[in-house]
C-alpha cells in the first residue's frame, strides 16, 4: 500500500484549515472535498484538481468541524461559538441552524444511515443527538462522573468531549476526551457502556474500522494511536512514531490501513497487519488538523488540510 | 388454428407430390409433422419417413438426420440406428449441440464412457465452436479426475454458455483440486452469482477462504449455505472452525474478550454439529480445540464497581474465573476424548488429550504430585510417539509436556535429529537450558531458533530476559520483549515487558500499558499484574485507579502466593500510601504507614509519605518529628533518595517553623546535602524569601551541581522572580530588576519559551503600563504550538492580555481608526486568530476564552458593536459566566468573572438593552474585589442611567464612584464627561484632584495623562461653543504633551474654527505650528491634517504649500473611504494645475470636472455642489 501526492494547493483559505471530509458523490455529481477553516469560511473543492466549487460564508469564528451526510445531500459545520449550519451540498441553502451554548459543540458526524447527527458535546461533557428529519435533540449521551470519594481537583471531574465516531453497524457511538478517556455508548437504548483507558492526554479524533464493527482507532495528544476491541473494552494494538500530538485518524475503506496527521507535520500511513508506519509524507509545513478517506467508486483518495492554510490530495493503492 | 395448420399441411403434402425429388420439401413436412403435428406415434413414423426420404435425396442435411436419431431414440427405441443417425449428424455438423447431447446420453446409458469422451473429443477438436462436447468432456474429465485437462474443457466451454452454474461451479472444483485457489474463489462466486442457492459452491468457496486466512469472508459462505440448507454438518463444521481461526486472531492481538465472545458462538454451532452428526471424530476434535482455546482466552473481568472491592469479592471473582477456564478445559478433554473413541489410530489426538490434560493441571494446582509415577500428560504424548514415532512434533510436545529434565531434552534433542531446521524444539531447548542455568548454551539455541524462525516469540522474551540478566543495554532488551509480546501475547512476557519498561524508562509507552492491561485480564491471580498496572496508572496521574490496583495486589499476595514474603508487601503498601498521598487522601496514607511503621517494614520512602501526610493533616509536631527520623537516615541513603528526603526536610521546615528556622536548619546541615540541583531549587527559593541573604554561600555552591540548560533556565527565572521580592517595597514589586535579569539570561538562552513568557508577564504586569507592546513581541507564539504549562503563563495567554492592554497592538484595520501610538505596534501576530488557535487546541482552557473574549470586545468596539459580533459574544460570555471555576473566591478568577460582567453589560448597553446592562453592572458592582476595580461598574451605572434619563440614580452612581475612587486615569476623565454632560452636581474640583493623585503613582505617563485630561476639557467647551477656552485647554495639552499628534490636530482645528470665526488672525499662524507637528509627529499619515494645514496655509496666501498640503492629504486616506469634500479639493486642485499643465501629480490624472462628478456622486445630499455644478454647466 502506498500514497502518491497527487495536488496541493497552498493558501487554499486565508487562514488555518481546520476540518475536512468527504461529501459522497449523488446521482448529479461527483463526490466533493469540504474544508473548514480559521477564516470563518467552508469551502467545496472537486476532486482530482480540487477546483474550488463554493465558499460558504456566516460563521463567526473559526470553523472546528465539518460533516457530511451519507446521502452527499446535505452537510453540517461547526464553529468556535457553537452555531451549527447545516446546508444543502449544491445549492449552499441553510436547512438548519443548530444552536449551542459555546464550548459544547465540537465534532460532528452523521450517522451511517444519515438519520441522526452526533455533536461531541465539548464542555457539556455529553454527546448530543440530533434527529435529521426534524432537528430537534432527541437524545444527550452524557459521561458518568467518576464516583471516587472525592475528585482530586475540579477540572477532573468534568470531561471536555472532543470527538466522536459512529461504528460501522450505528449500534454504538465513541466519545474521546480531554483526559483520555474513550467513552462506548449504545445509541438505541440510549445507554452509557464503558470507558476505554490507555491514553493520558486528550483524544482528538475517533474513527471505527468499516470492515469490522468492534475495531475503533483514536489518536490523541500523547503521540499513539490506539486500537481497540470497543466492546471488550481492551486495548489490542498501539502504534507510535509521531514526534507529538496526534490530531487526526482515519482508516481507509478497505479497513487495510489507517492515515493519521500530526503536529508534527506529517501524514502518516499506517499498515495495520504489521502495526507499523510505512509512509510518511512531509508536505505540509505545519500542524496537520484532518486527515479524511474518500470510500466508493474507483480510485481511493486521501486528503489533509494544516495550518499551513494548505489542501494536499493523495492517491491511496 | 387447426384449419391453417391443415392447409399449410396439405400444401406442403401437394407440393411434395408434385416434386417428389425436392428433399427440402420433404424435410419440411416431416418437421411440420414431428413438431406441429399431434403428439402421436402415428405422425412421427410419417415425419420419420419423410425425413429418411429427405435424407436419402440430401445426405448432407445433417438436421433430417437428427430427427431420424430421435425417432429412433424416442419413438421406435433402436438404439443402435439412432447412435448411427446421431453420429451421422454429428460428423455433418459438429457444432449441433442437441444431437450431440443425445448420443452422449445414449452413450451414457450404455455405460460406454470411453466412446463418450471419444465422441466430444472429436467433436470439439473439429469444431472450436462445438461448446456442449467441451462441456460435456469437461464434466468427464473432472469425473475422472483429470483436473488440468478438466480446466482447460471447461474454460472453453464457459465461452459457450455463460450462465450455466453447473459449468462454473465444476470449473470451480477443477481449480480448487489443482490448488488455484484465488480462481476457484472466483468460479464459485460467478456460480453463486447465477444461483444464489449453490450449497455446494458456497462451503468450497468458504473452506478455501478458511484455507487462505480470510475466516471472515469464510464465515459469511458458511452462514449462507447455513440459511440454504439448515442441515448441512459440512458447513457447520467449516462456520465453526472459521470462527476458531477468527478467535485465534483475536487473542493474538490480545482480544481475550473479543476471542471469548466469538469462541462461544463456534461452541454453539460445534454443539449443534455433534447433534447432527455424533460419529464423526473431526467434529469432536474441533470441538476439543475451541474448548481448549476458549479455557486459554476467558479473561478475568474487573467489575465495574471495582474502586471498593473488598478482598472476598475479589476472591470470589477470581474462583469464579477460574473455574469458568477449568470447566472449558475439562470439556476439551472429554471432547478429545470422544473424536479418540472414534479414530484411536490418530495419533495427533493423543497429544491433545494430554495438552489439555496438561492444562487442567495447572488450573488444578496439582503441581506438588510425585515425581516417579507418570502423569496423564506425559503417557498421553507417549502414546502418540508409539503411533508415529518419526513425528517430529510429538517430540517437542512430549519435551513440554514432560516432568523430568532428562526426558525433556531427549525429546527435544530427538525432535532436531528427526529436524534439525525445528524452530520451536530450539526455542523450548533454550528455554530448558536457561532454567538449569547454562546460560551459553541457552544464548545459542535461542539464537538458533530465532535465525531460523523469527516470528517466533520465545527465543525473543529469552533474549530479552538475557539482556536484562546482563544489566546492559536495557533499551534492547525491550525492544525484543516487545517484540516477543507483539508476537504472542502470553501474560510471562507482559508482566516481563512492565518489568523492563520501568527499568528502562518507557514508562509512558502505550504498547506496555496495553500489554499489563492484558495481562490482569489473563493473571488476575498474579500480585506484579496488579502492583505494576498500578505504577503506570501512577506515572499518568490517574491515582485512584492505581489506589485500587494496589490494593488487589495485596489481595492478590495475601490469597495466591503461597509464602508471603515480607519485603512484597512492603513494596505494595508504600506504593499505595503513595498514591493515596498524591491523590490528597493523606488520612487513608497516614493508615497505610502506621500499618507499616508498627511492623517496623517503614523504610526512607515510607518516611517521607508518612512526615507529609502529618503535616498534610495540620499534625505539625508528629511531622517535624518523622522528619527528623528521616534526617538521621540521609548519611546512609542512597544519592537520589537522600536528595528527595532533604528536600522534603527543607520544605516541611519552612512550612512549620518558617523562614528563620528553616534558615538556620540548613545553615546547620552539612553542605555534601545539597549538591544536588533539586535541592538547589528548594535553597534557592527559600533563599529568595530571606532579605538577609543567610544562604547566598550554600545557594551558590549548589547551583553547581544544575546540568542541563532545561533546569539552568528554570534556576534564572526564579531567580528574576527572587529579586522582584527583594529589590521590591512592601506594596510594589521591583518589575524593573527582574525584567533586567531576565534580558539577560534571555541572552544565554534566547531559545527557552519558560523566560520568554516570564519576561512577557513581568512587562505586562508592569505598573508603570508602557512596555505591552514589548511583552508581546517578546514570547514567539509561532515556534511552539502545545501551550504547554510551563512558567507562569502561557505565550498564549501573554499575547492575548497584551493585546488588550495595548490597544494599538490590536487595531489593525485603518477603515475603523488610525492609530497614533508612537510604538508603532504592528498586529503581526493577530491576536484574535492566534488565540482562536488555541482554543481550538485547548477548548477547555477558561483563560484563553476568556482573553478571547476581551479581544472581542475590543474588536467590537473598534467596529461600533455590529450587530454580529455581539451576538457572539453574548454568547460566549452568558458561558463563560455559567462555569464553575468563577464559583471560587480568589482575587483572579473574580477579577475575571467582574470583567465579564462588564463586557456583558458594555454590549447590553451598546444593543439598546437598559434593565440587562444594568442587572450586569449591578451584579459587577457586587463582586468581592477592591475598590479600584468596583469604580468601573459604578461608571458603566451611570452611562446606562443617564441613557435612561434617570438622573436621580445617576447622580447616585456619580457619588458612589466618587467614594470609590480609582487608580485609573481613563476611569476619571470618563467620569468628568459624564458630569458635564449631564451637569451632575458636584464640587468643583475633586474630579481633578483625584486624577493628579492618582497619576502620581505612575509618574513617567503623568504629563500624558493630563494632557488627555485637558483634552476632555476642552471638548466639553467645544460642546458648549465656547472655543476660547477649549483652545486654552487644548494649548496647555499641547504643552504637556507635545508628540502626540491627536492632541496636535484637535489644537489645530480649534485655532482654524477660532480664526473662521474671525476673532485673530493669529490663530491661523497657531493652527500652521500644530498642525505641522501633528504632521511630523504621526506614525501613519492622519487625514484631515493635511486638508487643515492647507486651508489655513491658503488662507495665509501661500498657493505652492496649500497644493502640496492637498496632494499630500489625498494620500492620507484608503482609497474606499475618500470623503467627497477631499474629490471637491481635488478638483480645485486640478483646476489650479491645468492653467499650469502640470501633469506630472496626482491630481491631473482626470479632468477637474470629473473630480466634481466624483465629489457629487459620492455625497449627493449636498446643496452646494449642485449649485455649484449649475455654475459650472451654465
Amino acid at each position: 500500500m502506498k500514497l502518491a501526492g497527487l495536488k496541493s494547493i497552498e493558501n487554499a483559505h486565508d487562514e488555518s484549515v481546520w476540518a475536512a471530509t468527504w461529501v459522497p458523490a449523488t446521482a448529479s455529481r461527483s463526490a466533493l472535498l469540504l474544508t473548514g477553516s480559521l477564516d470563518e469560511t467552508v469551502k467545496l473543492w472537486k476532486p482530482d484538481d480540487l477546483i474550488l466549487q463554493r465558499t460558504n460564508t456566516g460563521h463567526c469564528l473559526g470553523v472546528a468541524s465539518v460533516a457530511a451526510h451519507p446521502s452527499g445531500m446535505i452537510a453540517a459545520s461547526s464553529s468556535l461559538d457553537s452555531f451549527i449550519r447545516v446546508f444543502d451540498v449544491d445549492t449552499n441553502n441553510t436547512i438548519a441552524t443548530l444552536e449551542a451554548p459555546p464550548s459544547e459543540v465540537w465534532q460532528l458526524r452523521f450517522d451511517p444511515k444519515g438519520t441522526i447527527l452526533a455533536v461531541a458535546g465539548g464542555g457539556s461533557a455529553s454527546v448530543k443527538l440530533w434527529d435529521t428529519a426534524t432537528w430537534n435533540l432527541v437524545a444527550t449521551l452524557s459521561i458518568p462522573r467518576p464516583e471516587g470519594p472525592k475528585p482530586s481537583d475540579k477540572t477532573s471531574s468534568k470531561k471536555f468531549v472532543l470527538s466522536v465516531a459512529w461504528s460501522p453497524d450505528g449500534r454504538r457511538i465513541a466519545c474521546g476526551s480531554m483526559d483520555g478517556t474513550i467513552t462506548v455508548f449504545d445509541v438505541a437504548r440510549a445507554k452509557f457502556l464503558h470507558h476505554l483507558e490507555g491514553h493520558y492526554m486528550p483524544v482528538r479524533s475517533l474513527v471505527y474500522s468499516p470492515a469490522e464493527p468492534r475495531l475503533l482507532f483514536s489518536a490523541s495528544d500523547d503521540t499513539h494511536v490506539h486500537m481497540y476491541d470497543a466492546e471488550g473494552k481492551t486495548l489490542i494494538g498501539a502504534m507510535s512514531g509521531h514526534a507529538s500530538w496526534v490530531l487526526s485518524v482515519d482508516v481507509s475503506p478497505d479497513g487495510a490501513a489507517i492515515a493519521t496527521g500530526s503536529s508534527d507535520r506529517t501524514v502518516r500511513l499506517w499498515d495495520l497487519s504489521m502495526r507499523a508506519a510505512v509512509q510518511t509524507m512531509s508536505n505540509h509545513t505545519d500542524q496537520v488538523w484532518g486527515v479524511t478517506f474518500l470510500s466508493g467508486g474507483g480510485a481511493c483518495r486521501l486528503a489533509s488540510v494544516s495550518d499551513d492554510k494548505s489542501i494536499s490530495l493523495y492517491d491511496y493503492s | 388454428m387447426e384449419e391453417e395448420k391443415e392447409a399449410v399441411l396439405r400444401q406442403l403434402e401437394q407440393s411434395v407430390e408434385a416434386n417428389p425429388h425436392d428433399s427440402a420439401l420433404r424435410f419440411d413436412l416431416g418437421l411440420l409433422l414431428w413438431e406441429k403435428w399431434n403428439e402421436t406415434a402415428e405422425a412421427k413414423e410419417k415425419a420419420a419417413e419423410h425425413f429418411l426420404a429427405s435424407a436419402k435425396l440430401n445426405p448432407q442435411n445433417g438436421v433430417a438426420f437428427r430427427y431420424l436419431g430421435h425417432y429412433y431414440s424416442r419413438v421406435s427405441l433402436d438404439i443402435q440406428r439412432a447412435l448411427k443417425c446421431y453420429q451421422r449428424a454429428l460428423s455433418l455438423n459438429p457444432e449441433d449441440s442437441d444431437s450431440g447431447e443425445a448420443l452422449c446420453d445414449l452413450l451414457d446409458e450404455g455405460r460406454k464412457e470411453t466412446l463418450e469422451v471419444a465422441a466430444c473429443r472429436e467433436a470439439s477438436e473439429r469444431s472450436p465452436r462445438a461448446f456442449w462436447a467441451f462441456r460435456r468432456l469437461g464434466y468427464l474429465q473432472v469425473h475422472q479426475n483429470q483436473w488440468s485437462e478438466a480446466v482447460q474443457s471447461l474454460q472453453h466451454a464457459v465461452r459457450g454458455y455463460p450462465t450455466c452454474a453447473d459449468l462454473w461451479e465444476a470449473l470451480g472444483l477443477a481449480y480448487n483440486r489443482l490448488g488455484r485457489f484465488t480462481a476457484a474463489i472466483k468460479s464459485y462466486g460467478r456460480t453463486i452469482e447465477l444461483e444464489p442457492t449453490r450449497v455446494f459452491a458456497l462451503v468450497e468457496s468458504g473452506n478455501i477462504f478458511l484455507m487462505l486466512g480470510s475466516f471472515k469472508k469464510g464465515v459469511e459462505q458458511f452462514e449462507q449455505a447455513l440459511q440454504i440448507s439448515p442441515q448441512c454438518v459440512s458447513a457447520y463444521y467449516g462456520l465453526a472452525s472459521g470462527l476458531l481461526g477468527l478467535a485465534k486472531e483475536c487473542i493474538h492481538l490480545g482480544a481475550f474478550k473479543w476471542g471469548a465472545t466469538l469462541l462461544g458462538e463456534a461452541s454453539q454451532v460445534a454443539k449443534t454439529s455433534t447433534n447432527l452428526a455424533g460419529n464423526l471424530s473431526c467434529i469432536w476434535k474441533l470441538n476439543g480445540d475451541i474448548q481448549l482455546s476458549y479455557a486459554q482466552c476467558y479473561p478475568w473481568v474487573e467489575e465495574d464497581q471495582g474502586l471498593e472491592f473488598n478482598a472476598e469479592d475479589f476472591n470470589a471473582s477470581i474462583f469464579c474465573w477460574k473455574n469458568t477456564c477449568y470447566l472449558a478445559a475439562i470439556s476439551a478433554k472429554f471432547s478429545y476424548q470422544r473424536a479418540l473413541l472414534l479414530a484411536p489410530w490418530q495419533a495427533n489426538i493423543y497429544t491433545d488429550i494430554a495438552i489439555s490434560s496438561d492444562l487442567i493441571n495447572t488450573l488444578n494446582k496439582r503441581t506438588g504430585h510425585d515425581l516417579d509415577t507418570w502423569q496423564p500428560p506425559e503417557k498421553m504424548a507417549l502414546g502418540a510417539l508409539l503411533l508415529e514415532a518419526d513425528n517430529y512434533d510429538f517430540w517437542v510436545t512430549l519435551g513440554c509436556l514432560a516432568n523430568h529434565n532428562a526426558l525433556k531434552q531427549h525429546a527435544l534433542v530427538r525432535g532436531l535429529q528427526l529436524d534439525v531446521s525445528l524452530a520451536v524444539a530450539w526455542a523450548y531447548l533454550g528455554k530448558l537450558y536457561r532454567k538449569n542455568g547454562e546460560k551459553q548454551l541457552a544464548k545459542q539455541a535461542f539464537d538458533c531458533s530465532r535465525s531460523i524462525d523469527p516470528s517466533l516469540a520465545l527465543p525473543w522474551a529469552g533474549m530479552s530476559a538475557d539482556f536484562h540478566s546482563r544489566d546492559t543495554a536495557s533499551d534492547e532488551g525491550f525492544e525484543s520483549c516487545l517484540r516477543a509480546v507483539q508476537i504472542l501475547p502470553l501474560v510471562e512476557f507482559q508482566i516481563g515487558l512492565a518489568k523492563l519498561a520501568l527499568v528502562s524508562g518507557h514508562i509512558s509507552s502505550s504498547q506496555v500499558f496495553g500489554a499489563i492491561r492484558q495481562a490482569m485480564q489473563r493473571a488476575p491471580h498474579y500480585p506484579e499484574c496488579h502492583n505494576l498496572n498500578g505504577l503506570f496508572c501512577e506515572s499518568r496521574f490517574d491515582y485512584q485507579s492505581a489506589i485500587a490496583s494496589y490494593r488487589l495486589a495485596r489481595f492478590a499476595l495475601i490469597s495466591f502466593s503461597g509464602n508471603v514474603s515480607k519485603s512484597h508487601v512492603r513494596d505494595i503498601s508504600i506504593n499505595l500510601a503513595r498514591s493515596l498521598s498524591r491523590a490528597g487522601n493523606a488520612l487513608e496514607a497516614l493508615k497505610e504507614c502506621e500499618i507499616l511503621k508498627k511492623e517496623g517494614l517503614l523504610d526512607a520512602e515510607g518516611l517521607q509519605i508518612y512526615a507529609l501526610s502529618f503535616w498534610q493533616l495540620g499534625k505539625n509536631d508528629q511531622a517535624l518529628s518523622e522528619a527528623r527520623n528521616l534526617a538521621a537516615g540521609v548519611s546512609t541513603m542512597e544519592r537520589k533518595l537522600a536528595a528527595t528526603s532533604v528536600s522534603l526536610i527543607c520544605r516541611l521546615l519552612y512550612s512549620i517553623s518558617g523562614l528563620d528556622s528553616a534558615v538556620n536548619s540548613i545553615l546547620k546541615m552539612p553542605k555534601e546535602l545539597f549538591q544536588s540541583s533539586k535541592i538547589s531549587f528548594i535553597i534557592s527559593a527559600i533563599n529568595a524569601l530571606d532579605q538577609s541573604n543567610r544562604l547566598e554561600s550554600v545557594v551558590s555552591s549548589s547551583r553547581n551541581y544544575l546540568k542541563s540548560q532545561d533546569e539552568i533556565s528554570r534556576m534564572h527565572s526564579l531567580i528574576a522572580l527572587g529579586k522582584l521580592i527583594k529589590h521590591g517595597s512592601e506594596y510594589c514589586l521591583a518589575f524593573q530588576s527582574g525584567v533586567a535579569h531576565l534580558k539577560k539570561a534571555l541572552h544565554m538562552y534566547p531559545n527557552s519559551c519558560l523566560l520568554r513568557s516570564l519576561l512577557g508577564y513581568l512587562l505586562l504586569s508592569n505598573e508603570q503600563w508602557n512596555d505591552t507592546h514589548v511583552a508581546t513581541r517578546c514570547c514567539n507564539v509561532g515556534a511552539t504550538y502545545s501551550p504547554t504549562k510551563e512558567g507562569l503563563k502561557t505565550a498564549f495567554e501573554i499575547l492575548g492580555a497584551g493585546a488588550v492592554a495595548c490597544y494599538a497592538s490590536s487595531c489593525s484595520n485603518p477603515k475603523f481608526s488610525f492609530p497614533t501610538c508612537s510604538y508603532q505596534c504592528l498586529d503581526e501576530h493577530g491576536a484574535i486568530e492566534q488565540l482562536q488557535k488555541c482554543l481550538h487546541i485547548e477548548p477547555w482552557n477558561q483563560t484563553i476564552r476568556y482573553l478571547l473574549i476581551l479581544n472581542l470586545l475590543q474588536k467590537a468596539r473598534e467596529e461600533r458593536f455590529p450587530h454580529h459580533l455581539c451576538i457572539v459574544l453574548k454568547r460566549l460570555i452568558s458561558v463563560a459566566l455559567s462555569n464553575e471555576c468563577y464559583s471560587n473566591t480568589d482575587v483572579p478568577c473574580q477579577y475575571q468573572r467582574f470583567q465579564l460582567l462588564l463586557c456583558a453589560s458594555e454590549i447590553s448597553l451598546q444593543g439598546g438593552n437598559q434593565i440587562s446592562c444594568i442587572d450586569h453592572a449591578k451584579n459587577a458592582s457586587s463582586v468581592m474585589l477592591p475598590n479600584v476595580y468596583l469604580f468601573f461598574a459604578h461608571l458603566l451605572l451611570c452611562r446606562a442611567y443617564a441613557v435612561e434619563d434617570d438622573i436621580m440614580n445617576l447622580q447616585k452612581e456619580y457619588i458612589r464612584c466618587l467614594e470609590l475612587k480609582t487608580n485609573c486615569q481613563i476611569g476619571w476623565i470618563c467620569l468628568k464627561f459624564i458630569e458635564s454632560r449631564y451637569k451632575v452636581q458636584t464640587e468643583t474640583n475633586i474630579l481633578e484632584l483625584s486624577l493628579k493623585e492618582c497619576s502620581l503613582e505612575r509618574k513617567n505617563s503623568q504629563d500624558m495623562w493630563m494632557g488627555v485630561f485637558y483634552l476632555a476639557q476642552s471638548l466639553i467647551c467645544i460642546q458648549n461653543q465656547d472655543f476660547l477656552s477649549a483652545e486654552e485647554f487644548l494649548a496647555q495639552a499641547c504643552l504637556l504633551a507635545s508628540p502626540e499628534s491627536c492632541l496636535q490636530l484637535c489644537h489645530g482645528a480649534t485655532c482654524m474654527e477660532l480664526a473662521r470665526n474671525g476673532s485673530d488672525s493669529q490663530f491661523l499662524s497657531l493652527a500652521i505650528r500644530s498642525l505641522t507637528k501633528a504632521q511630523e509627529a504621526s506614525v501613519i499619515p492622519l487625514p484631515i491634517v493635511s486638508a487643515l494645514l492647507a486651508q489655513a496655509e491658503g488662507s495665509l496666501g501661500s498657493k505652492e504649500k496649500w497644493k502640496k498640503n492637498l496632494r499630500l492629504e489625498w494620500f492620507t486616506w484608503p482609497p474606499e473611504m475618500r470623503p467627497a469634500e477631499l474629490f471637491f479639493q481635488m478638483n480645485l486642485l486640478a483646476r489650479e494645475s491645468e492653467a499650469r499643465s502640470d501633469t506630472s501629480q496626482v491630481e491631473s490624472c482626470q479632468s477637474p470636472q470629473k473630480w466634481f462628478l466624483r465629489a457629487i456622486h459620492t455625497n449627493p445630499s449636498c446643496a452646494r455642489y449642485w449649485k455649484l455644478l449649475q455654475k459650472i454647466v451654465v
